[in-house]
C-alpha cells in the first residue's frame, strides 16, 4: 500500500511542480542543493560540503551596502572569525555578464586579496541559478546551512539597514547572533529578517 | 512694537519676487537626484503648523524609495534641525509606484516627488524672529546600481503675526493630492487556498470605474511584493487577490498598507484614489465565493490586474469548472481509461474522420450524460434531504466492489485473456448496432465513474459552489465540468492533424495496451483496499472470489472461440452466466451493516482521534489549537497529502509540540455530520484541512495539496509560541 501511495504522491508531486513557483526556501528546511564552479575553478557543490556548516554570502564588490561593510573591515572580521572554528564561508557572486558586480574568477581572487577578505571560497554565479533557487534578493544577504543541510537562518547582515558604517557598532550582527545560538545548541533567534542592500543585478530571466 | 516687526517682515517679503519664490531652499544634490525645500507659507505663526516639502527631482530611469521600500533599497530620511521647541511630524507619504527589476520588486518614486512634513514652530517665536530650517536627507537612488546620497539643505522663514495664504505650488499640490487618506469603505481578507483575498466594499458605482488597483503593504514580511495581484469586481465589492509572504497570516495579523485605485471617469480620463487600511481577516462562515479560490491556485487562468470577474458569477463558475474538467484527464484514476482511448483512436489513423469525429462527439455525450445523472441524483437527494457530496457514491460498498470488478476486468481484457472482436472497450459492444461507438459512450461513462474519487484539488470549490447554487445553475456546472473533462479527447479527434504526434500504429500497440492492463489492476487493488475499510475482511473475500469467478469466465470464453458454433455459445453463455453470477452474488456477500472501520488512514506518529463537532467545540473552549482532516479512504488527493505531509516525523513532532490536537473526520462511509461539517465551509467533498489556532479564532483552511513545509508553518502560526519570523529589522 505504501509503495503505491509513494507512486502516487510521487505523480502529485510531479503535477505540482509544473505549475509551482520558486519560493524562498524555509529555514528547517533542506537547503536548496547547488553544484557551482568557484573563482579558482573548481567544481563545488553542497553535498560537497556536508558535515560542515556553511554560510552562503551574496556580494556584490560594487555595491554601497557591501562597500558599508567590506570598508569598515567588519566582513572580514566576520569571516575570519567564522572560518577560525571550520566553518565554510562561501562568497557568491550573481551578477549578470556586463552588469554591476560581475567578475571572472582571478578578478574576484584579487579583490578579495585587496581588501584582506578571508572567505573560504567564491562561488561564480553569472546565470543567477544559485541566486535565484535562494530567493536572494540583495548584496549582501547571508545564509547558514548546518552540518545537515537544513538552512537556519536567512536574511541580512545586521538589523541597521543603512549604508552608513557608523552604524555597525550599535546592531545587531544577526549572522553572529544565529551562530552563537546554533553553538549553544538553542535556536536561532531570528531565523528570518529582512535582508538591506543592492538588489542581485541578475540576469534578465529566460 | 509687533507690528512694525511685521510690517518689515512684509516688506522684506515684497522685495523678493512673490511669496512662491521666497518659500523655497537653494537647490541641492547630485547629478541624479536633485533636492529643495517648499514651504507652504510664506511666514510662520508661533505655535501654527505648517508644510515643509522635500522635492526631489530625480534624473529618468532612477527611482527613490518609499516607507516600505520593497525588496531592497531604503526610504529616504530627513532629520530636521530646528529652533528649540520647534516639533516636525513624520514624513507625509504619498503612495508609490511599483518597479520590477527582474525577479525584484522595489516601490519608490520615479521623475519627481515632493515628500510633505509638518513643522510646528514653538510658541514662544515672536513676530519678526526668523525661523531657520536645516534638513539633512539621505536617500537611496537606483537605476540597476544603487547610490546612496545625502544632502544638506537650509531654508529661513520669517515669524509673522497671522498665517498668510497657503501658497500655490504644483508640487505641493501634486504631493497633497497624491497623499493616501484613510479609506472610507471597510476592507477585510480572506484566506483563499495559498492566496490571501483583500476585500473592499466599494459601492456600484465607483466600482464600475476601477480599472486597476494596486496594493502596497506599509511593511515587510506581509504579501509578497512581486508577487501578482489579481483583481475581480462584483456584486460585493473589490476583491484583490494577493500572494502572502511565507509566515504571514492573515488571521492573526491584519494586512496594512496602501490600496491605489485607478478609475477610468466618464470623459475617459483616468484618475488615482489612494487609501490607507487595515484589514483584518474576516469574521464569521466561510461565503460561498470559495469559487475564486480555485482561481487562485490555477496558474493557467489569464488574469491579467485588470482582468474582471464578477464575485461568484455564474461565469467563473462554469469556467472554473471546465477547467478543473480538464484537469481531471490528468488524475490517476482517469488517465489508465483515457489512455486506452487515445490507443484506439491511433488505432483509427488514417480512417474516416467523419467516423472519428463521431466517436469523439459519443465520447462527450457519455461524459456529460454520466455528470448530468450523478449531478442529477446528487441535485435530487440533496432536495429530500440527504447529506451527500460529490464522489457520494464511492460512499456504497456496492458501488465499490462493482468498480473493482470492472476495473480487474478491464486489465483482464487488455493483458489479453480474452478480447471481444474489434471493439478495444469492449463494454456494451454488443449493445448498438454500430459496433465501437456505443464503446465511447461507456468509455464516457466509465471516465466520469473513476473521476469523480479524484475531487481535484482545483474542481472541490467549483463543486462547493455548484451544490449551494440554484440547480438549474448547479447542473450547468457539472455539465462545464463534464465538457471538461471530455475535452482533450474531444480536441483531438476533432483536429486529426494532432493526431499525427501519435506514433504510426503497430505490434507496439499490443505491448502498450497490455502494459496499460498494470494501471487498472492497480485501480483494481485500491479498491479492495478501500472495501477492505468499509466492510472488512468478508467484503474483500466478496470481492476476490467473484475476481476469481471472472477471471474463470474471460478464460473459459477465450479458450472456447475454436470450439464449433454449439460448444462456442455454450461457452459463452456459461461465461456470461458466471459474470452475471459474480456481478450479482458478490454485492450479497458484502457484510449486512457497513460499519465505519477504525481509521482509513494511517497517520505516522501523530496521535488522532474521531472528529465530532462537539469534541472540537470542547477543545477550542479550552483555547486548544485544534487540526481537523476531512478524508476519505476513496479519496486520491487525502492520501496522497497523508503520505506526504502526515508521515513526516518532523510534522509529528511539531504537532505533538504545538499540542495541537488532530482529529480525523472520515467520510469513507456516509455520515451526516461530516457533510454537514463539510458543507458549512462551502464544500462538498474531502480533502478539507482546517486549523483551529489556540486561543480561540476562525480556523484557518489549508490548501487542499499539503507539503510538509505548509504544515509546519500552518502549526507554528496556530501554536501559542512565538511565530517563526520576526517582523523584520525595519519598523
Amino acid at each position: 500500500m505504501s509503495k503505491l501511495m509513494r507512486f502516487a504522491a510521487a505523480a502529485a508531486f510531479s503535477l505540482v511542480s509544473l505549475t509551482g513557483l520558486d519560493a524562498a526556501p524555509a529555514v528547517n528546511q533542506p537547503a536548496p542543493g547547488f553544484t557551482a564552479t568557484t573563482a579558482k575553478g573548481e567544481t563545488l557543490s553542497l553535498e560537497d560540503l556536508a558535515g560542515k556548516t556553511v554560510i552562503l554570502e551574496w556580494t556584490n564588490h560594487l555595491c554601497p551596502f557591501v562597500g558599508k561593510h567590506y570598508g569598515s573591515g567588519n566582513m572580514q572580521a566576520l569571516q575570519q572569525e567564522m572560518t577560525e572554528k571550520d566553518i565554510v564561508w562561501l562568497q557568491v557572486i550573481s551578477s549578470a555578464p556586463g552588469k554591476q558586480g560581475y567578475v571572472e574568477g582571478p578578478e574576484a581572487i584579487v579583490l578579495n586579496k585587496g581588501r584582506s577578505a578571508r572567505p573560504s571560497g567564491t562561488l561564480l554565479d553569472p546565470a543567477g541559478t544559485l541566486g535565484r533557487a535562494y530567493a536572494a534578493l540583495v548584496t549582501p544577504q547571508m545564509y547558514i546551512i548546518d552540518p545537515q543541510g537544513s538552512l537556519l537562518y536567512t536574511g541580512g547582515i545586521d538589523s541597521i539597514p543603512s549604508a552608513n558604517p557608523a552604524d555597525i557598532p550599535s546592531a545587531t550582527n544577526y549572522v553572529r547572533e544565529a551562530m552563537t545560538a546554533i553553538e549553544a545548541g538553542k535556536p536561532v533567534p531570528n531565523p528570518v529578517t529582512r535582508a538591506y542592500g543592492c538588489t542581485v543585478k541578475y540576469a534578465p530571466s529566460s | 512694537m509687533l507690528g512694525l516687526k511685521a510690517l518689515v517682515a512684509l516688506m522684506i517679503l515684497s522685495l523678493l519676487a512673490g511669496p512662491s519664490l521666497a518659500a523655497q531652499s537653494e537647490t541641492a544634490g547630485t547629478e541624479r537626484v536633485q533636492v529643495r525645500l517648499l514651504s507652504d507659507r510664506a511666514g510662520v505663526v508661533p505655535g501654527k503648523a505648517f508644510t515643509l516639502a522635500l522635492e526631489q527631482n530625480i534624473v529618468p530611469g532612477w527611482h527613490t524609495y518609499w516607507l516600505n521600500p520593497g525588496d531592497s533599497g531604503l526610504p529616504t530620511e530627513i532629520d530636521w534641525q530646528l529652533p528649540e521647541g520647534a516639533r516636525a511630524g513624520p514624513i507625509l507619504w504619498p503612495h508609490p509606484h511599483r518597479f520590477d527589476v527582474g525577479p525584484i520588486t522595489n516601490y519608490g518614486f520615479s521623475d519627481r516627488v515632493a515628500l510633505l512634513s509638518e513643522i510646528v514652530p514653538p510658541e514662544n517665536l515672536q513676530p519678526g524672529d526668523s525661523f531657520p530650517i536645516r534638513a539633512q536627507v539621505r536617500w537611496l537612488v537606483c537605476e540597476e546600481i544603487c547610490i546612496p546620497e545625502e544632502a544638506e539643505l537650509a531654508l529661513t522663514l520669517p515669524a509673522v503675526a497671522t498665517l498668510g495664504e497657503a501658497v500655490q505650488h504644483p508640487a505641493l499640490e501634486a504631493a497633497r493630492s497624491d497623499i493616501p487618506v484613510a479609506s472610507p469603505w471597510a476592507s477585510v481578507t480572506r484566506q483563499a487556498g495559498e492566496r490571501v483575498e483583500l476585500h473592499l466594499d466599494l459601492p456600484p458605482a465607483t466600482l464600475d470605474s476601477v480599472i486597476e488597483a494596486a496594493f502596497f503593504p506599509d511593511a515587510w514580511g506581509q504579501i509578497l511584493h512581486s508577487g501578482e495581484q489579481r483583481l475581480w469586481t462584483g456584486q460585493s465589492g473589490l476583491v484583490l487577490s494577493l500572494e502572502p509572504d511565507t509566515g504571514f497570516d492573515p488571521s492573526r495579523t491584519p494586512l496594512r498598507g496602501v490600496l491605489v485605485l485607478t478609475e477610468r471617469l466618464a470623459d475617459g480620463s483616468e484618475s488615482h484614489r489612494a487609501l490607507t487600511l487595515e484589514a483584518k481577516i474576516e469574521q464569521g462562515a466561510m461565503s460561498t465565493a470559495t469559487a475564486t479560490e480555485a482561481g487562485g491556485t490555477l496558474s493557467a487562468l489569464p488574469l491579467g490586474t485588470a482582468a474582471r470577474f464578477s464575485d461568484v458569477g455564474f461565469l467563473p463558475a462554469l469556467l472554473f469548472a471546465l477547467l478543473g474538467g480538464i484537469v481531471l484527464n490528468l488524475m490517476p484514476c482517469v488517465f489508465p481509461v483515457l489512455s486506452i482511448k487515445i490507443l484506439s483512436l491511433s488505432q483509427q489513423l488514417g480512417g474516416d474522420r467523419r467516423h472519428m469525429r463521431r466517436h469523439g462527439f459519443v465520447y462527450t455525450l457519455g461524459v456529460l450524460v454520466s455528470f448530468a445523472a450523478v449531478g442529477g441524483l446528487l441535485l435530487s437527494l440533496r432536495a429530500g434531504g440527504e447529506a451527500l457530496g460529490w464522489g457520494f457514491q464511492f460512499q456504497s460498498p456496492t458501488f465499490v466492489l462493482l468498480m473493482a470488478l470492472l476495473f480487474f476486468a478491464l486489465g483482464l481484457m487488455l493483458s489479453g485473456v480474452f478480447s471481444l472482436g474489434s471493439a478495444l472497450i469492449g463494454i456494451g459492444a454488443g449493445l448498438g448496432d454500430k459496433p465501437g461507438l456505443s464503446g465511447s459512450f461507456f468509455t464516457g461513462v466509465l471516465a466520469t465513474l473513476a473521476a469523480t474519487p479524484c475531487t481535484a484539488p482545483f474542481m472541490g470549490a467549483a463543486i462547493g459552489f455548484a451544490v449551494t447554487a440554484s440547480p438549474p445553475l448547479a447542473m450547468a456546472v457539472f455539465l462545464s465540468l463534464g465538457l471538461g473533462l471530455a475535452l482533450p479527447y474531444l480536441l483531438l479527434t476533432l483536429m486529426p492533424q494532432a493526431l499525427r504526434w501519435l506514433p504510426k500504429p503497430g505490434a507496439w500497440m499490443e505491448r502498450l495496451k497490455q502494459l496499460l492492463a498494470f494501471p487498472l489492476f492497480g485501480a483494481a487493488i485500491w479498491l479492495v483496499w478501500v472495501l477492505a475499510l468499509q466492510s472488512g475482511a468478508d467484503g474483500v473475500l466478496a470481492v476476490l472470489a467473484a475476481m476469481l469467478v471472472l477471471a474463470f469466465a474471460a478464460w473459459l470464453f477465450q479458450a472456447t472461440r475454436g470450439l464449433k458454433r454449439t460448444g462456442r455459445l455454450a461457452a459463452t453463455a456459461s461465461a456470461v452466466l458466471l459474470l452475471l453470477a459474480s456481478v450479482f452474488a458478490a454485492p450479497g456477500l458484502l457484510p449486512a451493516r457497513t460499519t465505519a472501520v477504525a481509521s482509513a488512514v494511517s497517520d505516522g506518529s501523530i496521535e488522532s482521534k474521531p472528529f465530532s463537532p462537539e469534541r472540537v467545540a470542547a477543545l477550542r473552549a479550552e483555547g486548544q489549537p485544534v487540526f481537523v482532516n476531512f478524508t476519505a479512504a476513496w479519496c486520491i488527493t487525502c492520501l496522497v497529502n497523508e503520505e506526504i505531509a502526515f508521515r513526516d516525523e518532523e510534522v509529528a513532532r511539531a504537532f505533538a509540540d504545538a499540542e495541537v490536537t488532530y482529529l480525523k473526520a472520515d467520510w469513507t462511509n456516509r455520515d451526516p455530520v461530516i457533510a454537514e461539517a463539510l458543507a458549512a465551509y462551502g464544500r462538498s467533498g474531502v480533502p478539507l484541512y482546517l486549523l483551529y489556532p489556540a486561543g480561540g479564532g476562525e480556523a484557518a483552511v489549508l490548501p487542499q495539496i499539503l507539503t510538509v513545509g505548509g504544515v509546519l508553518e500552518a502549526l507554528q502560526a496556530a501554536s501559542n509560541r512565538p511565530p517563526l519570523r520576526q517582523a523584520g529589522a525595519m519598523q
